[in-house]
């Protein structure tokens, strides 16, 4: 780990808050890389990862938008851009949100970054090597009538970027984050949504990394009373994509609508995790996970509902679909309840297999041919994901997973 | 060109039980036919054996469109053919939009969206349901009309609608039997429709109705039929199984 270690010191010698980040490395030293034989990176392929093919750089590698991410520019008009971690440009154009870049090493669960992720190697790396955090805060009141849009470019060999949102009681915001580059890098985010009393976040994380990418992402939701936070996650990219994304209810009345989806092409793999934990009462959350792995693809989701004694009156639901499309793919799921408290209500439920038979002769009955059929169901996927986004911005996105999905080579079974 | 639909004896089985024991029906395009019967006596079977839904066997007998074999085409096949059938309960199919839906069927994509709205309006459906995904969230008479949009945009040279008309309100039922009547000159659509209700043929005048009973039709007639079944119902009809 020399070529990698040399530089991630050099960097953090260079940066603030050099204390917290040797500190953090040093966990991450002695933690060490997570191994196959570790019970959540058994699905990662950790025999191809090399950290030594990664360095770190001291400042952004900069280059000009891509021909998409120009569009959500364009169509945005409110853009805060992130490149290798850096923030290198945002505005200020939206009363009531502020975009900065802070030197900041606590957690917004209330707890030092040290300390909440303590077992995570890749969150550790991050709050070690991560040039800064940058804050996007929505003003308490303050309905955000535009959507924000952030543009992760991962130019560099390795890109940690941190990301704060929060929004003020009773604000509301729309948030479209994307990400892009990543070519033979690592990429790891960490993000922390904080939705304050009865606020309401709508984001759309789209994941469109080069397939040589190695990206480890992670999120938490962090919902006050009667938060409202609506998320979805797209993977399309990545060699491994793995996208863990919490959401933690820390008073009553919240509510957390998650939706999950990917496409599994090549020899890539999704390995998906959430966490839903419900800690206090009147709580509610609705995870809906598809994915479909083709090629010689795999995917893993691994969901967990937690649910505290006291936490009366939950409702936890949890429904993951993997779809089959070649016989050499491969898909598993594991979900798993942990409950405390009687007085809930709880579902899940999980399959694998091909797409639903009734729903594609209902297609065909049309005279839509099944590979047509196919395709505009497994589209449907990452559509139904986008429902949170105003029009423009969705048919966007939708054109762009369109034009990915029809490169896809599918084989009707 | 007059087409002709023709249906000979066919046979149907619906979870090892048949339940179409030899059906006979033609009909020329442009025409309205009515099949009416008692809740079981196989309405239902016919029109999902007709489009090939997976789970309906067909034991034997032909259904041919201007003599081409459908039993032996996909469900695809069949549709491009000419034939289409409005289900009773469609199903949702989350992710997907009417319009997409509309042109990967082959529907000419030129002012797609307004000839949608143009075909909702007749049916008296709120335009809006037609940027939702197809038939999520809609309600049982929404389903039916936005079932009705498609075939004003698909065109087929047959139409099969099972009981188009349940879960409609008198004044939906009037603009669907309107629409349906009109396609019978507009493309010379042969409209086949599988009801309960005479209400449906007040402004639907029927060609020929027949009356299906233990999976075959026992008897067919002109419009007054229906008045008869109206006074005396299905019991005449009746046959005992064989």
């Amino acid at each position: 780990m020399k070529i990698f270690a040399d530089s991630a010191l050099s960097f953090i010698s260079e940066r603030p808050d050099t204390h917290v980040r040797e500190r953090a490395w040093s966990s991450f030293s002695s933690l060490g890389l997570p191994t196959p034989t570790d019970e959540v990176w058994r699905y990662a392929p950790l025999s191809d990862l090399d950290v030594d093919q990664f360095s770190v750089s001291s400042s952004p590698k900069i280059a000009a938008d891509s021909p998409f991410a120009a569009q959500l520019v364009e169509t945005s008009g409110y853009v805060v851009r992130i490149v290798d971690g850096f923030l290198t440009s945002s505005d200020d154009s939206l009363p009531g949100v502020k975009v900065s870049s802070v030197h900041d090493s606590s957690s917004l669960s209330g707890t030092s970054d040290l300390e909440h992720y303590e077992s995570d190697s890749f969150a550790l790396l991050n709050v070690a090597l991560a040039p800064a955090t940058t804050v996007v805060e929505i003003a308490e009141g303050t309905t955000v009538d535009r959507p924000i849009v952030i543009l992760y470019s991962a130019n560099g060999s390795s890109s940690f970027s941190r990301t704060h949102i929060r929004l003020g009681r009773s604000s509301s915001a729309t948030i479209v984050e994307y990400f892009e580059g990543g070519h033979d890098a690592l990429v790891v985010p960490l993000s922390e949504y904080e939705v304050a009393d009865n606020a309401s976040l709508q984001l759309v994380t789209y994941q469109r990394l080069d397939t040589t990418a190695w990206h480890v992402a992670r999120t938490t939701g962090l919902l006050r009373r009667d938060a409202r936070l609506r998320q979805s996650v797209l993977g399309m990219g990545a060699h491994y994509d793995r996208s863990r994304n919490d959401a933690e209810f820390l008073d009553v009345g919240g509510e957390n609508e998650l939706r999950t989806t990917f496409l599994g092409t090549g020899n890539q793999v999704h390995d998906f995790r959430t966490h839903q934990f419900h800690k206090a009462a009147r709580t509610r959350s609705t995870l809906l996970s598809k994915g479909a792995v083709a090629d010689e693809s795999r995917s893993v989701y691994t969901g967990l509902i937690e649910i505290e004694k006291g936490a009366k009156r939950t409702d936890a639901r949890q429904t993951n679909h993997n779809l089959l499309l070649s016989a050499h793919a491969h898909a598993d799921s594991v979900p798993n309840l942990d409950i405390r408290e009687n007085d809930v209500m709880c579902a899940h439920a999980s399959s694998v297999g091909p797409l639903d038979e009734l729903q594609r002769w209902y297609l065909e009955s049309r005279g839509v041919t099944p590979k047509d059929a196919e395709r505009l169901m497994i589209q449907g996927f990452f559509y139904e994901m986008l429902a949170t986004l105003p029009g423009e911005l969705a048919d966007l996105v939708e054109s762009d997973v369109t034009s990915a999905l029809a490169k896809l080579q599918v084989v009707a079974s | 060109m007059t087409s002709t639909l023709l249906i000979e004896g066919l046979r149907v089985e619906v979870a090892g039980k048949e339940v179409l024991k030899g059906f006979d029906l033609s009909m020329k395009s442009g025409e309205v036919h009515v099949i009416m019967g008692p809740n079981g006596s196989g309405k239902s079977t016919l029109a999902h054996a007709l489009s090939g839904h997976p789970g309906y066997k067909v034991l034997g007998g032909s259904v041919t469109l201007d003599g081409e074999e459908l039993l032996e085409l996909s469900p695809t096949e069949r549709a491009r053919h000419g034939l289409i059938l409005a289900l009773q309960q469609p199903m949702e199919v989350p992710g997907v939009r009417p319009i997409d839906l509309l042109v990967a069927a082959g529907a000419n994509p030129t002012n797609l969206r307004q000839r949608m709205s143009d075909e909702a309006q007749r049916v008296e459906l709120r335009t809006d349901v037609l940027d939702r995904f197809v038939n999520v969230d809609l309600s049982g008479g929404e389903r039916k009309r936005a079932e009705l949009v498609q075939l004003g945009i698909l065109r087929p040279k047959f139409a099969v609608l099972d009981e188009i008309d349940s879960g409609l309100d008198v004044d939906a039922l009037g603009a669907v039997a309107r629409r349906l009547f009109a396609a019978t000159t507009e493309w010379d659509c042969g409209v086949l429709v599988i009801t309960h209700f005479r209400r449906l043929l007040q402004e639907l005048t029927p060609t020929m109705i027949h009356v299906v009973s233990e999976g075959r039709v026992v008897a067919t007639g002109g419009p007054d039929l229906s008045e008869v079944l109206e006074r005396d119902g299905y019991e005449p009809f009746r046959i005992t199984n064989s």
